[in-house]
C-alpha cells in the first residue's frame, strides 16, 4: 500500500484521530459520571486483553466476525448503496453453513466446508440481490428495503429452524462434526488456551486484504466506486450502472455470511439463533469508522473487539453493556467529525 | 370456531387497540418528520429512549406525571441533537439514525443493568392514570380511561388538521417537498425541517412511554421493532394519517392475532404472521399493491 | 421616471466575471427587454436584482432609494416578483397551496381556503387564466403551469415583474396568450423585465432593448429605433478569427459512420427530437449550433445508446465512440478519482490496476497533453477547468475510436487551453475521425467544422458547407452570423442555405 499523502488522506487521519480521541473523552466522561474512576477501569482493561493469551485471543476472535460483515458492507457502502440489511443477510447464510456443513459431516472437510460455504454465501447475496432488483427495476431506494428484509429474513429463519431444523427446545440446529470444526489458535500455541480464536481470523485478514485488492486494484472495484461517486458520469463514462448495483449488492451482501464459519465451525458447531447480536449494525460502524477502507477495517474491528471484549473483562467495575453506548458514540462523533472536517479543513477544497 | 368467537370479542378489540397505539403514534411521528424532507429511522431509538426515561424518573420521583413529562423532555432533546445531525450538518439520515438508535439502545441496556442490577428490566412501577369513570366499563374500559390511546386516535384528526389545514402544515410540507421552491418564497427551510424531527420526537415519546406504562416495567427490547413497523405503516399509509390509521389497525390486527393464535394454537406459525407487516410493505413499495410516493424531497439534505 | 436603477454592477463566480460594470435603468411602466446569448449574465444580473445572489459592486435603486437585498423576500416586500425559468412549484400540491404558499390567509390559526380561493379566482377571471384552483401542478401542462407562476405573483401584487425566458416553453398560440397578459400588466401600470433569446419577441412587445455580450452591457435602443439585424449583430459580437489553429482541407470521403434518418424522440410527450436528419462522416468535423435544449443532448444520448426510446432508424457503423460531454464535472470524470484513474476506467483491456499502470497512463497523457498537474495522485478536483477538460479529451482520443462527439469542448476553459483542444480536434480528424461538434460558441464552431448545421426544436434547420461561411469579405460575414442567428431562435425561411 502506498502512502499516498494528499489533503484528502490527511483530513481522513484527522477525522479518524479527533474521532477515536472524542469517543475515549466521552467514555471517560461517562466512568466519572456514574463514579467510576477511568484509570481503574482502563487499567484493568488492558491488563485483561494484553496480559494473558486468553484475553488478547478473545479480542481477536470478538473482532473476526467484525473484519468479515464490515468489508461485506464497504463493498456496498463503497457503491453508494446503504446496505442496512446485514443482519439478516449474515443470519441466513450462517444458517445455511450450519445446516449444510451439518449434512455433509460425514464427507471430508475438504469438500464440506467449501460447499458450505458456496451455499452460505449464495443463500446471504440472493437475500442481497433481492433490494438491488427492487432499487434497478422500481427505482425504490434500498434502505428501506433492507431494513424492512431484516425482520423478514430474521422471522422466515426463526420458522424454518423452530419448526425444522432445531435441536428439541433450543434454539440452535445439530452440531456438525468434529472432522469438520476449524482449528482454533490454542490448537497451535497453548499460551491461547481456553480462548476461542481460530484460525477463521487468519481467513478474516485474509478477506480484508483481498477486498481491499478487489475495491482498489480491480478495473471492477474502481467501477463500483465511480457508480457510488457520480452516477451520472458513469452513465457517460460507459459504466453498466445496474450491472454494478446487483454486482456490489451480491458480492457485499454474501461476504457477510462468512461470519457463519467463525461462529459455527471455529466456536459453538452450529448455528444458533440471536448469535449475530446485531452484529449487521456494528458492522456499519466498523465500516464508517475506517472509512470503507478494508484494511482499516481491521483496525476498527480490533478497536470494536478490544471493546466487546475490554467490556466483558470489566463487568465488574462498569456493567460490560456500555460498549453499546460506546458504540453509538463512535458512529455519531465519526459523523460529525467529519463534516467538521470536511467544513473548516478541507474547505479549499469543498467548494471547487 | 374458538378463534372466530375469539375475534369477534371486545376483549380482542380492546387488544387490537392496545396494540395500535404505539404503533400510530410512532407513524404520525415518522410522517411528520418525513413530510418536512427528513428520513428518521431513529424513531426505534426515541421510542426506547423514552419508555426508559418514562421507566427511570417515574421510580426515581414516584410520580408517574414527572415522569410523563421527563421522558418527552428526554425524547425531544435527542431529537433536536438528531435534528442538529440531518439538518444542521447535513448528515446522512440514514446513517445518523443507525447511530442515535445503536446509541439509545445501548443506553437503556447500560442504564437498567448500572442502576437496577438486572440485564433484562426494571422494577415495577406505576403507570399513568386513567380517566377514572371510564375505567369500569367492562372489556374495554382499559382502553377507554386511557389518555394516550385516547389522544392516539384524537391524533387521527389533529395530524389531518395540522398537516392540511394550517399554515405551518403547508409550510412543513413545502420543504419535504421542494424546498427551493419554499425558500424562493420566503419560508425558511431549515427551521421547518427542525419542526418536523422535534415533532417527531415527541410523538414518538409518547408511543415510548404508554409501551413502558402499559408494562408496568421496562425491558431490554421492549420496542422490538415497533419503530419500523411504525414506520412502514407510514409507507403502507402513503405519508396520509387516515390510511396510516389503517395501515396501523391492519397491523395491529395481525399482532392481536398472532397471540390469539398462539394462545389457541394452530397451524398458521406465528413467524409468518409476525412478517407480514414488513412484507407487505415491500410489496407496496415495489408496485404491487397500489401505488406510493414519498414527499419528493424525502432524505435529501438541505 | 426610472423605477430601478443598476449601477456599475459586478458580479463574479470564481475566475467567471459573469456581470462586468453593467448600469442600467428600467424606466416606470415599461417594457424592457434583455437579450444575449447563452452566458451572457442576463440570468445572473436578475438573480442580483431579485437577492438570490449579491453583487460584488455597484449599487441598485429601487423607485430611487438604495436597496440591498439579502433574500428574495426582501425583494418580494419591495413589490418585485420572478418568474424563474425553473419553474419553482410543488408538484405535490394543488394550484392554491402553491399560490398562497409563504403568503397564507388565515381564519384563527386555520387556513382561509375560501377567502384565497375568492381572490384568486378574480385574478382567473380578470387574466384569463383558465385555471382551476384545486387541480395539483402534476396534472398540469407546462402552459398552465406557467399560469400558476403568474398567479403567484399576481397574488402577491408585485409591481415589478421579472420573466426569465417565458416563452421557450410555450407553443406559438400560447406565447400570444402570454403576450396579452403582459399587455394587460402594462395597462395596470406594471413593469416589465423580460429575458429572452427570441428577437421576434423583442420587436413585439418590448419598449426598451438592452444587450449583454460576455457579462457586459453593449448595446441599448428603444422601440422606434429597434432593428433586428442590429440587434443580432450585436448579440453575437464581432467574431473574429484567430490565426491560432490552422484549418486542415476537407479530409471526408463517402463513408458514412452515423446516419439519422428521420429520428424522433418524445419526453412527456414533448417531441425533442423531431424528424432530425443527421449525416457523420469519416474524416469530417459536422458542427451543430444552436440555443441549449433544442435536442442536442439527446442526440448524444441517442448516439451513445444511452436513450434506446426513439423512433426512426438509426444506422452507426461502428461501437467505438468518443463522448466528451458539456458538463465535464457532472458527466465527464469522477473529480475524486486521480488522472490516472479517469484514464483507466473507458480502458476496456485493463482488469487490475497498480500504481505502475496509472503512472503510466496519466504520465503519457501529461505530456503528449500538456496537462499541468502538482501531483500526479491529486484527485481530478485539484486540477484547473482546463486541465480537467485536457485530460477527459486526452482520454477520449487516446482510445483511438472512429467517432468522436464533443460537447462544449472549450466552455469555462482559458484561451490557451481552448486553442489547444481546438488543434486537437482538428487533429483527429486528419486521421480520419468522424467528429460531431456540438457548442454554443459559433466562433469555435465556424473554425473548425466543415459542415455546419443548426439546430432548433429538434431538427436540423439549416445546413452549410464550410465555402458557405469560410468568409473573409466581412460583410458577407456579417450577412452570415445574422442569417445564422436568426436560424438558431427559429425564423426560418428568409435565407434557406
Amino acid at each position: 500500500m502506498v502512502l499516498q499523502v494528499n489533503k484528502k488522506i490527511k483530513a481522513n487521519i484527522i477525522s479518524i484521530s479527533i474521532s477515536v480521541a472524542l469517543t475515549f473523552l466521552i467514555t471517560i466522561i461517562i466512568f466519572l459520571i456514574i463514579g467510576k474512576n477511568p484509570l481503574e477501569v482502563f487499567s484493568m482493561m488492558f491488563a485483561d486483553v494484553f496480559g494473558s493469551g486468553y484475553g488478547f485471543g478473545q479480542t481477536l476472535f470478538k473482532a473476526t466476525p467484525l473484519i468479515i460483515c464490515g468489508c461485506g458492507l464497504a463493498i456496498c457502502f463503497h457503491a453508494s448503496l446503504f446496505n442496512i440489511g446485514a443482519e439478516g443477510q449474515l443470519n441466513a447464510g450462517s444458517f445455511v453453513i450450519g445446516l449444510i456443513a451439518y449434512y455433509l459431516s460425514g464427507y471430508s472437510f475438504l469438500i464440506a466446508i467449501p460447499l458450505a460455504l458456496i451455499g452460505g454465501f449464495v443463500i446471504s447475496g440472493l437475500l442481497g440481490l433481492i433490494p438491488a432488483i427492487i432499487k434497478v427495476k422500481k427505482g425504490v431506494s434500498e434502505v428501506i428495503t433492507t431494513i424492512m428484509m431484516n425482520f423478514i429474513v430474521l422471522a422466515l429463519i426463526n420458522f424454518f429452524l423452530i419448526d425444522f431444523f432445531a435441536v428439541k427446545s433450543t434454539v440452535h440446529t445439530e452440531k456438525i462434526s468434529d472432522a469438520i470444526m476449524i482449528p482454533k489458535f490454542s490448537d497451535f500455541f497453548p499460551m491461547f488456551r481456553g480462548s476461542s480464536l481460530n484460525l477463521v481470523f487468519i481467513v478474516s485478514i485474509i478477506l480484508a486484504f483481498a477486498t481491499y485488492y478487489f475495491i482498489y486494484k480491480t478495473k471492477i472495484g474502481y467501477e463500483i466506486r465511480a457508480v457510488g461517486y457520480n452516477e451520472t458520469a458513469s452513465k457517460y463514462i460507459g459504466i453498466k450502472i445496474n450491472k454494478t448495483i446487483l454486482l456490489s449488492f451480491f458480492i457485499g451482501a454474501g461476504l457477510t455470511s462468512l461470519v457463519g464459519l467463525n461462529f459455527i465451525m471455529g466456536y459453538k458447531g452450529y448455528y444458533e439463533f440471536g448469535f449475530s447480536n446485531n452484529l449487521g449494525f456494528t458492522a456499519i460502524a466498523v465500516a464508517l469508522l475506517a472509512k470503507n477502507n478494508p484494511i482499516g477495517i481491521i483496525f476498527s474491528a480490533l478497536l470494536f473487539g478490544f471493546l466487546d471484549y475490554g467490556g466483558l473483562s470489566v463487568n465488574t467495575l462498569v456493567p460490560k453493556e456500555i460498549m453499546f453506548v460506546i458504540q453509538g458514540v463512535v458512529i455519531l462523533t465519526i459523523l460529525s467529525v467529519d463534516k467538521l472536517v470536511e467544513k473548516y479543513y478541507l474547505k479549499n477544497n469543498y467548494w471547487n | 370456531m374458538e378463534l372466530i368467537s375469539q375475534i369477534i370479542s371486545l376483549t380482542f378489540l380492546a387488544q387490537v387497540l392496545r396494540l395500535f397505539t404505539p404503533y400510530y403514534l410512532g407513524a404520525n411521528a415518522a410522517n411528520f418528520s418525513e413530510r418536512s424532507g427528513v428520513v428518521n429511522i431513529a424513531i426505534e431509538g426515541f421510542m426506547i429512549i423514552s419508555a426508559l426515561g418514562y421507566a427511570l424518573f417515574t421510580i426515581f420521583s414516584g410520580n408517574a406525571i414527572i415522569g410523563l413529562l421527563s421522558a418527552i423532555a428526554l425524547s425531544v432533546l435527542f431529537s433536536f441533537l438528531f435534528a442538529l445531525f440531518v439538518v444542521k450538518l447535513k448528515i446522512n439520515q440514514i446513517v445518523a439514525g443507525v447511530g442515535f438508535n445503536l446509541l439509545m439502545a445501548g443506553l437503556a441496556k447500560f442504564l437498567i443493568v448500572f442502576l437496577f442490577q438486572s440485564s433484562s428490566n426494571t422494577p415495577r412501577f406505576e403507570s399513568l392514570p386513567n380517566i377514572p369513570f371510564l375505567f369500569d366499563v367492562p372489556f374495554i374500559g382499559k382502553v377507554l380511561s386511557d389518555y394516550i390511546i385516547l389522544f392516539s386516535f384524537a391524533l387521527l384528526f389533529i395530524s389531518n388538521f395540522i398537516l392540511f389545514k394550517t399554515k405551518f402544515g403547508l409550510r412543513l410540507r413545502s420543504v419535504g417537498e421542494n424546498p427551493e421552491a419554499g425558500e424562493s418564497l420566503g419560508i425558511k427551510v431549515r427551521l421547518y425541517k427542525l419542526y418536523g424531527v422535534v415533532i417527531c420526537g415527541f410523538l414518538a415519546s409518547l408511543g415510548g412511554i404508554w409501551l413502558a406504562s402499559n408494562q408496568n416495567s421496562f425491558s431490554d427490547g421492549m420496542i422490538a421493532g415497533r419503530g419500523y413497523i411504525a414506520i412502514a405503516a407510514m409507507i403502507i399509509g402513503k405519508w396520509k394519517p387516515v390510511n396510516i390509521f389503517i395501515a396501523c389497525l391492519m397491523f395491529a390486527f395481525f399482532e392481536a392475532l398472532e397471540i390469539s393464535l398462539q394462545i389457541t394454537g394452530t397451524f398458521i406459525p406465528s413467524q409468518i404472521v409476525q412478517m407480514l407487516p414488513y412484507l407487505i410493505t415491500i410489496l407496496v413499495l415495489i408496485g404491487f399493491i397500489g401505488k406510493t410516493k414519498p414527499p419528493a424531497a424525502d432524505g435529501i439534505p438541505y | 421616471m426610472n423605477i430601478i436603477e443598476f449601477t456599475n454592477i459586478t458580479k463574479v463566480f470564481g475566475k467567471l466575471i459573469a456581470n462586468d460594470d453593467i448600469s442600467l435603468s428600467i424606466r416606470n411602466n415599461s417594457v424592457h427587454c434583455i437579450v444575449g446569448e447563452n452566458g451572457a449574465g442576463k440570468s445572473t444580473l436578475m438573480k442580483v436584482l431579485f437577492g438570490v445572489y449579491k453583487q460584488d459592486k455597484g449599487i441598485i435603486k429601487v423607485n430611487g432609494n438604495e436597496v440591498k437585498f439579502n433574500s428574495p423576500l426582501d425583494a418580494i416586500e419591495c413589490k418585485i416578483g420572478m418568474l424563474h425559468q425553473h419553474f419553482m412549484l410543488i408538484d405535490d400540491f394543488t394550484v392554491l397551496e402553491n399560490v398562497i404558499l409563504g403568503s397564507e390567509l388565515t381564519y384563527n390559526i386555520k387556513l382561509d381556503f375560501n377567502k384565497s380561493e375568492k381572490i384568486l379566482n378574480e385574478y382567473i377571471e380578470k387574466y384569463n387564466l383558465d385555471l382551476s384552483l384545486d387541480k395539483k401542478i402534476s396534472e398540469l401542462s407546462i402552459s398552465e403551469q406557467q399560469k400558476v407562476e403568474i398567479l403567484k405573483l399576481l397574488y402577491r401584487n408585485s409591481d415589478i415583474i421579472i420573466f426569465d425566458e417565458p416563452t421557450a416553453v410555450l407553443s406559438p398560440i400560447e406565447v400570444i396568450e402570454f403576450f396579452k397578459i403582459i399587455f394587460q400588466f402594462k395597462i395596470e401600470g406594471k413593469t416589465i423585465i423580460l429575458i429572452t433569446h427570441k428577437l421576434n419577441e423583442v420587436k413585439e412587445i418590448s419598449d426598451y432593448v438592452t444587450v449583454l455580450r460576455r457579462g457586459k452591457l453593449v448595446y441599448e435602443t428603444d422601440r422606434d429605433n429597434l432593428d433586428i439585424k442590429t440587434l443580432s449583430k450585436e448579440i453575437v459580437g464581432n467574431v473574429e478569427i484567430k490565426n491560432d489553429v490552422q484549418y486542415s482541407d476537407y479530409m471526408g470521403d463517402s463513408s458514412i459512420i452515423a446516419e439519422f434518418n428521420k429520428i424522433n424522440l418524445k419526453h412527456n410527450k414533448i417531441n425533442i427530437l423531431n424528424d432530425l436528419e443527421l449525416k457523420l462522416k469519416k474524416g469530417e468535423i459536422y458542427g451543430i449550433c444552436g440555443v441549449e435544449g433544442n435536442g442536442q443532448n439527446e442526440i448524444i444520448d441517442v448516439l451513445c445508446g444511452l436513450n434506446k426510446y426513439f423512433k426512426g432508424n438509426l444506422e452507426i457503423n461502428t461501437d467505438k465512440i468518443s463522448l466528451v460531454p458539456d458538463d465535464r464535472i457532472k458527466k465527464g470524470m469522477i473529480k475524486e478519482f486521480t488522472v490516472g484513474e479517469n484514464l483507466i476506467l473507458k480502458r476496456k483491456e485493463v482488469k487490475t490496476i497498480n500504481n505502475k499502470l496509472l503512472k503510466k497512463f496519466a504520465e503519457n497523457i501529461i505530456n503528449k497533453y500538456d496537462v499541468r498537474l502538482s501531483d500526479i495522485n491529486a484527485p481530478m478536483e485539484a486540477l484547473s477547468g482546463g486541465n480537467q477538460q485536457k485530460v477527459i479529451i486526452a482520454r477520449e482520443i487516446e482510445l483511438d475510436n472512429d467517432l468522436l462527439i464533443f460537447s462544449h469542448p472549450t466552455r469555462g476553459v482559458d484561451i490557451a487551453a481552448s486553442s489547444f483542444i481546438h488543434s486537437m480536434i482538428l487533429e483527429q480528424k486528419k486521421d480520419g475521425k468522424s467528429i460531431l461538434l456540438i457548442s454554443s460558441d459559433l466562433d469555435e464552431l465556424l473554425k473548425l467544422s466543415d459542415k455546419l448545421g443548426v439546430i432548433n426544436k429538434g431538427r436540423i434547420v439549416a445546413e452549410f458547407d464550410k465555402k458557405q461561411f469560410d468568409l473573409q469579405n466581412l460583410t458577407e460575414k456579417t450577412i452570415l452570423l445574422e442569417s445564422i442567428g436568426k436560424l438558431m431562435i427559429g425564423i426560418t425561411g428568409e435565407q434557406k442555405n
